[in-house]
């Protein structure tokens, strides 16, 4: 029988194994145990040459006796393995507290490795119990560790530190760099005094961080003394000057750079914005319009690649608002663009393309993406400009349906009868959509042409262009096709014959209703409805002879839609037809006789609810 | 048809009443040409009362349109009857005209953003 100290040794000395499953399980094993001994060998697997190992090590370390393991790791930071020390680094982290008077302890170890370990490890847990410790490390012999004191002591944040910061600054001009950042990570107003002084600095660099840090701090008084500074020679300074104020700007939500020289920093500001700094994207939106029109669409058309959509619905609304002498710059632009920013550049030159515009607009018309295409040609049709059909024409026979989708339609606004033989060549498309769009097209042209090769596709081989031809010459609407559409009530098709129906009821001015009246006797009971709805909408309270009949069609949904339409006529006269079918066996047709006697008010008529036995029993006490 | 014109901020509302054809849609051209002559080209159709509309009533919205644009000014539509709506979605004329659910929608744009 092994013993505990046996199984332990054996878990450790599998640690050293080549064997992926040994070690892992080693580990794993390793975990279960409690004592020193298992935890000396979990930080020995964090420097394992396999990170699933390392990993497993760690995590298992987390849920043991955390107080010996952070000493053990405090010790060991030096591992050679860099991810090693990443995990031992996240390791202390997420202990915390519990770590600190090990960290603390390690501050005044004779290793400055370990003093400098311990120093950052307590800027990354960020207790502020410890600023004082940390503010002694400022002495500490060691370059190395003063600079990491004062990097964790920004990262702390907190403002008991900068008394020993501003002496640090005057004693040690090698970490001046890092205490001023520190002095504005902790963005305390009271170190703002201290800071102001350090902009006499000749070191460029340190002159900088000095101004980037006033901007952190956020002082609104600091202001005036950083306005001084975006005069300054050097770009970098001046750069970081108006960055720190408008940073201030956005603190306050109050506006502090009204009169800036923007325009003298329009490279920074659109580097910025396309590296996604979002309080000067915000600071350049907040004064779009505020700018003059040229700079202004040059700021626009700069940051269209880089912002979110709610900023790029703000670049529109001030875009619109220059109006149509936007489109040149826009137009310039318009190559070199990507392919979201065309997108969005055709729709402001929507709002206002003219015949100058789409002349411009028509040499892009080769561009490589099809969705660009495809704006264009709507575009294109939105100028309303003949001269663009030909470039039109060129996008209708596009390889992506889409685009000669879009082409035929804007064709269609044109409304050229020239067009017409090519609107009629997109009926043959081969996407539904395409078809639909030249029809559309069809319709707002018509004319005799279009009607007379609409009527003929009404006996097309193909029973969608057949649907298409009665769509078509429906809206069209026109007096002329209403002869074309009484001939298809004899068509074959029972849904062409419904589609004339509604199509003719719709147009009105038709004088001769025999054909309808014909359809009432309809096979198909669609058909039939369709007829019911045509003579009424045509005739109004004058059809109720001729379909009084279908009230007893053999079809059900007949006989509702007609006491539905005869109800809603509203003529108390009728209801002496529906009243038979309040007794009718169909649910349907007796819910819709009373609804339709219920629309004549003639209420008087419906049946009265028989008395229950007890409301006979209370009404003969009565 | 009937013709309703008034005037609101920044815009000339006409309320159009009946049907929208050949003969309707000069009327509805001869007074919006009135209305240039005038210098007002912020213009607004409400449609609530236009029960139907063939190709010329279309040509005839198309035709305003192009002289709208010509002038620099503005065109909507609003309160589409649900048969005129089917005919804007086929021939997508809704892509060039601006089309509104309500005239307080519409009258909110006048007075917010002026497009051009």
């Amino acid at each position: 029988m092994h013993t505990v100290v046996d199984r332990m040794g054996r878990f450790l000395a599998q640690l050293q194994s080549s064997d992926f499953a040994d070690r892992e399980k080693a580990v794993k094993e390793l975990a279960t145990f409690y004592g020193d001994e298992a935890i000396a060998g979990l930080v020995l697997a964090l420097e394992d040459s396999d990170p699933r190992i390392r990993e497993l090590a760690a995590d298992s370390l987390g849920r043991t006796n955390v107080c010996f393991a952070s000493q053990l790791l405090i010790r060991s930071q030096n591992h050679r393995n860099i991810e090693t020390r990443k995990l031992v680094t996240e390791f202390l982290v997420r202990i915390g507290s519990p770590a600190v008077q090990f960290l603390l302890d390690a501050l005044d170890d004779d290793d400055p490795d370990i003093r400098m370990f311990a120093v950052c490890m307590l800027g990354r847990i960020r207790d502020d119990t410890t600023v004082g410790a940390l503010c002694e490390r400022l002495s500490d012999g060691n370059l190395k560790v003063v600079r990491s004191a004062v990097e964790a002591l920004g990262e702390i944040g907190s403002s008991k530190a900068i008394p020993a910061l501003v002496a640090t600054y005057e004693k040690i001009a090698d970490v001046r760099l890092q205490v001023v950042e520190a002095l504005g990570k902790i963005g305390d107003p009271a170190a703002v005094e201290a800071l102001l002084g350090y902009l006499k600095a000749d070191d460029p660099l340190l002159l900088c961080a000095v101004i980037e840090a006033v901007g952190n701090i956020g002082a609104k008084d600091s202001v005036e003394t950083l306005r001084e500074h975006l005069d300054s020679k050097d770009p970098a300074i001046a750069e970081t000057a108006l960055a720190a104020i408008i940073n201030i700007t956005a603190k306050y939500g109050q506006d502090f750079g009204y009169d800036l020289p923007v325009k003298q920093f329009q490279g920074f500001l659109i580097s910025s914005i396309k590296n996604g700094d979002k309080k000067i994207t915000e600071f350049i939106l907040n004064r779009l319009t505020g700018l003059c029109e040229q700079q202004m669409v040059g700021f626009a058309l700069d940051a269209l690649d880089f912002v979110e959509e709610g900023a790029v619905k703000r670049i529109l609304e001030a875009l619109g608002k220059v109006g149509p002498s936007a489109s040149e710059l826009i137009l310039e632009r318009f190559v070199e663009s990507t392919y979201r920013t065309k997108l969005i550049l055709l729709d402001i030159l929507g709002w206002f393309v003219d015949e100058s515009i789409a002349g411009r607009l028509v040499d892009f018309v080769d561009d490589p993406h099809p969705e660009v295409r495809r704006k264009i040609a709507y575009t294109l049709g939105k100028a309303g400009w003949s001269g663009a059909a030909a470039t039109l024409k060129k996008l209708a026979t596009d390889e992506v349906g889409y685009v000669r989708e879009a082409a035929f339609v804007a064709l269609g606004w044109l409304c050229s009868e020239r067009d017409v033989d090519f609107l009629l060549t997109g009926l043959k498309d081969e996407y539904s959509d395409v078809r639909e769009a030249a029809l559309g097209a069809l319709v707002i042209i018509s004319g005799p042409k279009v009607i007379a090769k609409l009527a003929a596709d009404l006996y097309h081989h193909d029973s969608g262009r057949q649907h298409l031809a009665v769509t078509g010459l429906g809206l069209i609407g026109e007096r002329e096709v209403i002869d074309p559409l009484m001939k298809v009530l004899n068509h074959p098709e029972p849904s062409i014959r419904k589609a004339a129906l509604t199509s003719l009821a719709r147009i009105g001015e038709i004088t001769d209703i025999e054909p309808l009246k014909l359809a009432l006797h309809d096979e198909n009971s669609g058909v039939r409805k369709a007829a019911v709805s045509a003579l009424i909408t045509i005739q109004g309270e004058r059809a109720v002879g001729e379909i009084r009949f279908l009230l007893d069609d053999k079809d059900v949904w007949v006989r509702y839609h007609t006491i539905s339409s005869i109800g809603r006529l509203g003529f108390d006269k009728h209801s002496e037809y529906l009243l038979p079918y309040l007794e009718e066996e169909e649910d349907i047709v007796r819910i819709a006789a009373t609804k339709a006697v219920a629309q004549m008010a003639n209420r008087r008529v419906l049946p009265q609810p028989e008395a229950s036995p007890k409301e006979e029993r209370y009404c003969r006490g009565c | 048809m009937e013709i309703t014109i008034r005037d609101e901020t920044n815009v000339t509302i006409l309320a159009l009443k009946g049907r929208l054809d050949l003969g309707t849609g000069s009327a509805v051209k001869e007074q919006v040409k009135n209305l240039f002559e005038k210098e007002k080209t912020m213009i607004h159709l409400n449609l609530a009362e236009v029960e139907f509309i063939n190709s010329s009533g279309l040509g005839s919205l198309v035709s305003i349109m192009k002289e709208v644009r010509l002038r620099k000014g503005r065109l909507t539509l609003s309160n589409l009857d649900s048969y005129v709506q089917e005919i804007f979605e086929i021939t997508q004329l809704s892509h060039i005209f601006e089309i509104f659910a309500t005239e307080e929608e519409t009258l909110n744009s006048y007075r917010a953003v002026p497009v051009s």
